[in-house]
Parts: C-alpha cells; structure tokens; sequence
C-alpha cells in the first residue's frame, strides 16, 4: 500500500479505473469537465477584457494620481507662505513688544 | 499611494484654512477687544479704529505677552504705545532693524550705552523736574 507511485503509474490506474466505469457515470463525468473548462476560460479571460476595456479607467487613474500630486505641491507652497507670513508677523511683534517695554526710550531707534 | 497621497493634501488643505483665516482674519473695533488688550492698549482707545490693520495686528499679537510683563514693563509699553503708532510704517521698520542690530551688540558695551542714555535722561530730567524712567529689572 505504501508503494510509491509514480505519475506514469498513477494515469494508467487511472485510466484502467474509467475503463471500468458505467456510461452514465461518464456522461456525467464528461458534463461536469466541460462545466469546469467553461468556468475556468470565463475566468481567465475576464482580466484581459478587464484591462482592454478599461485601460482609459487606468489612463485617468494615472491622470488623477498626478492632478493630486500637483495639487498637493500647491497646497504645500501655499501653506508655507502663509505660515511663513504668520511666522514673520508674530517674530515682528516680539520685536515691537521688546523696543516698547526696553530699558532705552524709542529715540534711540527712530532716525 | 494615493489613499496616502489625499490624506497629506487634505491635512495641506486644513492647515493653509488654518494659516489663511490667521492671516486674514478681520480685525476688531475697540469694542470688540478683550479686557485685557483694551487694558494693554488703553492709551490707543480714541485712535484704535483709525490704526492701519497691520498695525493693529502687530499690537495685538504683542499683548499675547502684555499679562507677562513686570508693572514698570507694562507702565513703559504704555508710554510708548502712542508715540509708537505715529511713526511711519518705514521708521518702526528701521527702528526693528536697529534694534535687532543692537541686540547682537555684546552685552558689556550695551550695557555702557544704556548707562549712558541713562545719564541724559537723568540729566534733561532733573533739568525738567521729571523724574527719570527706572531701568527694567
């Protein structure tokens, strides 16, 4: 029993095993083949079709990708500068706040 | 990607919301001010509304550390605030510049100046009968 088999042995039991079965039971074995096969070329052709009929869908994916790139290059300049702005005022009024509380009168800066 | 790619442009976008409403916010009338900038910018109260947006900006961002400030600090910025407002939006320029400038100027020889200006203050004030400004602490 615990004789190894080899791939040649295997499909002549195999088919010394159909030589034995009743016609009904091959025309059900045939049926459910074909079944499978129909399944199985469905499935692998559906990526193809999948990809032929979409490749537009992929084209504007790649659109959108660099559209959200380009607009998030944007938003990042755009909020530099403001907050560089912001920056720059709040650095202006530590300025104002130490001439105007300093030991030495405001003359002293004015021309 | 892209889930992260929208994730750091919708973070973009509430921070320049954010950074723009800061930046262009609208700016208060004297009514509209807290107690505590109304009590920072008191001698400003009659000319308040008539002040330049940025100016007005800039003194209020500089009363954020008005509470922080020693009596005599708070009782100088008081002083100081009129005279302050009258100058050209180029003088207060170059007043900041100076006294960034002065500011890197070693403590030693600041302190020589300051002693110095010290003196003529003490001097014009004797001479006038007004008691000279006390140095901050």
């Amino acid at each position: 029993m615990n004789q190894k088999l080899y791939p040649e042995q295997v499909k002549q039991l195999l088919n010394r095993s159909l030589g034995r079965l009743d016609q009904p039971t091959l025309a059900r074995l045939r049926d459910v083949r074909v079944q499978a096969l129909a399944r199985y070329d469905a499935r692998s052709a559906a990526p193809v079709f999948a990809w032929a009929g979409n490749w537009h869908v992929a084209g504007s994916h790649h659109k959108s990708y660099y559209g959200a790139i380009v607009v998030l290059l944007i938003a990042l300049l755009f909020s530099g500068t403001a907050y560089w702005h912001q920056a720059t005022d709040h650095d202006v009024s530590d300025v104002d706040i130490a001439i105007l509380t300093d030991d030495l009168p405001i003359e002293m800066y004015v021309d | 990607m892209m889930r992260i790619l929208f994730s750091a442009l919708a973070i973009c976008i509430t921070l320049l919301l954010q950074a723009n409403l800061a930046v262009a916010a609208p700016f208060k009338s004297w009514a509209q001010l807290t107690p505590m900038q109304q009590e920072a910018l008191q001698p400003l109260s009659t000319q308040w509304d008539s002040l330049s947006t940025k100016l007005q900006k800039n003194l209020l961002n500089a009363t954020k550390r008005y509470p922080k400030l020693t009596p005599e600090q708070k009782q100088r910025f008081q002083n100081r605030l009129e005279k302050w407002s009258k100058l050209t939006p180029e003088q207060r320029k170059r007043a900041r510049e100076k006294f960034s400038a002065f500011s890197k100027v070693p403590t030693e020889h600041r302190e020589q100046v300051k002693q110095m200006v010290r003196e003529q203050e003490a001097s014009k004030a004797a001479a006038s009968g007004v008691p000279p400004v006390k140095p901050a602490p």
